[in-house]
């Protein structure tokens, strides 16, 4: 059903689309280009630049590894969250709090109400897909789990909060597709964390996305899906992208309890490990999917973002999608 | 009636200035091969030494070492175990952090000190600073250990035998009961036990009472030989309303819980009453905004004279790490003024 909705979108894929998840590694001169400016060695003219020249270069590498459906790589956001707070008016910025590990973020406080200024991903969007023939993703972060990473000090609720992003992000999605944008990400790695607000999730998501003329995604991973299956299907969007590789695979085993009723963007490699996964391995991983979900559903990508990893392991992940993607169509 | 001012746990490690970002740059720098573990060691040395004089600043009573040098909550016990391997990352409850996954390729066992070596260094840092007016003899350092229902629940089992959740559950119960002796033996009077799945998961209800039973079961054999310490039980992450009654009956010393997931949990508690001292988490640890400071005095008015002993601890919801450091100090500043504005 999705993929004909592709098709009447103009979007042509082959079976088993390859695709990446969203951020990917920044090379070295863009890391030294934007510790530069904080120092106030470098313009935030001469910092676009080289964001754009970084987009190229995976623009070009994505094409040039056989990926369908590209990413821009986000070279020129930071936190998925923050970096959305910063172009938004009804934010403050607070000070740093730890993820996981040594990685510590600005998250952002909602201090008054959260307004559209115009379009915010727009003209990064327009500059990817100007490099490229094949389809490049819009990307953008949902409604719940901007409401549950930010802290609140304005809205009433969790729900109130949650909506006043759906209201905002509508507006954004509207004007990617009036772009021509015809695949939109929007990621909601949050939408497990509290099951009893599932409800509130799949309304703030239909906010954003009903009567609107795109293939959406919505990626989610780390999460405890148990608790939310298969309610969670309701989500409107048209493919789930989840992390399959890091639970070893035992989402799956939810698969079979009930149907998976959607696309799916199913991760086969590891994005928290140095290590290249063995071409065999992933091609078991795409088989075990295959026992599950028909092939028509399953598209195939890492399982999260790759801006971990440095350059050369993104790449080489990314050609292991590819390479069993292709082994699958043959 | 005494209201204590309590920490629930951990605490930033990090702040915007040049001298509070050590722990995260010699991090970076051992990463590049730059730095030693010496180095790291002493950079979480100083960061739970600031953790530690911020708390006392702000006029708590019991103090924690911050939780420094956990990793997260699960695998920084975990990984200390024979039998242990550990794994991917998964998200932590509803935040937005991340814990490793310990993976039992044994019976997990303990060989070597979970928390009783850094428990040691928060009371000798304690020890090096002023002690702060009218607290003389009375500041003390709560250890914090991750209880073994929730290491068990977020624990993959390998070893045929661990596959068991209940099996689970008591070996990393008597790792950690070892534990309590070597904490008695470094001078530790308060323990707390997280065990914040609880919540979660009620219908695993008995085996999380097995589990702390063997704990409590250590605690009275150390009673038994002269060592006095306090369980306190603490539960976060969701609405503890539908197991408080079954939760307040548990033979723990202090039950310390979250109201922020319920905003009829005080009222609950204070029509049920309390037979134990209480952890009143009634201030947010996990959001920004600053609470009312006489809307929450007037909760604790309503709570206090419900528990039995009259004796409270108040503190944050859960630990302050979920909070850049500057709220997280605010926070803890707020306590002060709430029990003021309670007129205790």
């Amino acid at each position: 059903m999705s993929r004909a909705k592709l098709e009447k979108l103009g979007v042509k894929l082959p079976l088993f689309p390859t695709t990446s998840v969203g951020s990917l590694p920044r090379p070295d001169y863009l890391v030294q280009a934007r510790a530069d400016l904080k120092k106030g060695m470098l313009g935030a003219a001469e910092l676009r630049e080289l964001e754009k020249k970084a987009t190229a270069f995976w623009i070009a590498k994505q094409d040039e590894l056989g990926i369908d459906v590209l990413v821009d790589g986000e070279q020129y956001r930071g936190d998925m969250v923050a970096y959305f707070s910063e172009h938004w008016p009804g934010f403050t910025r607070s000070g740093l709090v730890r993820s996981y590990g040594n990685r510590y973020y600005h998250k952002p406080i909602v201090t008054s109400e959260v307004n559209w200024p115009g379009p915010t991903t727009v003209e990064w969007w327009q500059y990817a897909q100007g490099l490229t023939k094949k389809p490049v993703k819009g990307m953008l972060t949902g409604p719940y789990t901007m409401m549950d990473w930010s802290f609140n000090e304005h809205y009433s609720d969790r729900r109130a909060t949650c909506l006043a992003f759906a209201g905002v992000l509508r507006k954004e999605v509207e004007a990617l597709i009036a772009a021509g944008c015809k695949i939109i990400q929007l990621d909601e790695p949050a939408l497990s964390v509290r099951p009893e607000e599932l409800p509130v999730a799949l309304e703030a998501m239909e906010a954003v996305t009903s009567g609107l003329d795109a293939y959406f995604i919505t990626h989610a991973c780390y999460g405890a899906f148990e608790h939310i299956y298969p309610k969670m299907l309701e989500l409107a969007v048209d493919n789930f992208d989840l992390e399959m590789s890091n639970g070893d695979m035992r989402l799956l085993e939810l698969f079979r309890t009930h149907k998976f009723t959607k696309d799916i963007s199913f991760g086969v490699l590891d994005v928290h490990s140095h290590l290249l996964e063995d071409g065999s391995k992933v091609r078991q991983r795409i088989k075990q999917a295959l026992s599950i979900i028909p092939q028509e559903q399953v598209w195939i990508d890492p399982d999260c973002g790759l801006k971990t990893r440095s350059v050369d392991e993104a790449i080489d992940k990314l050609r292991a999608c590819v390479e069993a993607a292709q082994a699958f169509r043959n | 009636m005494n209201l204590l001012l309590a920490s629930t746990g951990s605490y930033p490690r990090i702040g915007d200035s040049a001298e509070l970002q050590i722990l995260r740059r010699t991090f970076a720098a051992a990463d590049r091969g730059e730095k030693t573990a010496a180095d790291l060691a002493d950079a979480e040395n100083a960061m739970t030494r600031l953790a530690i004089e911020e708390q006392a600043r702000a006029g708590l009573d019991v103090i924690t070492d911050g939780q420094t040098r956990w990793y997260d909550p699960i695998s920084h016990l975990a990984k200390k175990l024979s039998g242990v391997r550990i794994d991917g990352l998964l998200r932590f409850f509803d935040t937005n952090s991340y814990f490793r996954q310990p993976v039992l390729t044994a019976r997990p066992e303990r060989h070597r000190a979970l928390v009783a070596d850094e428990f040691r260094f928060a009371c000798n840092a304690l020890g090096t600073l002023a002690t702060p007016t009218g607290k003389a003899g009375k500041l003390k350092v709560k250890a914090v250990l991750t209880g073994p229902y929730t290491l068990a629940k977020f624990s993959l089992a390998e070893y045929p035998e661990m596959s068991a959740l209940e099996a689970r559950v008591q070996a990393y119960a008597t790792a950690l009961a070892t534990e309590l002796h070597a904490l008695a033996d470094a001078g530790a009077e308060r323990i707390q036990v997280d065990e914040p799945a609880i919540l979660k998961y009620p219908e695993d209800w008995q085996v999380f009472v097995q589990g702390l039973g063997t704990l409590l079961r250590t605690r009275d054999g150390l009673k038994q030989k002269g060592k006095q310490i306090e369980i306190c039980l603490c539960v976060y992450f969701h609405d503890a309303g539908a197991l408080y009654e079954k939760l307040v009956a548990l033979p723990v010393d202090v039950l310390s819980l979250d109201f922020t997931y319920n905003p009829k949990l005080a009222e609950l508690v204070a029509s049920a009453g309390s037979p134990k001292p209480l952890g009143l988490g009634l201030v947010d640890g996990r959001n920004t905004r600053l609470e009312d400071v006489g809307a929450i005095a007037r909760q604790v008015e309503k709570l206090l004279p419900k528990i039995t002993g009259g004796l409270a601890y108040l503190g944050t919801s859960c630990g302050l790490e979920y909070l850049p450091r500057d709220r997280a100090q605010l926070k803890l500043e707020l306590l002060g003024e709430i029990r003021a504005a309670a007129g205790l």
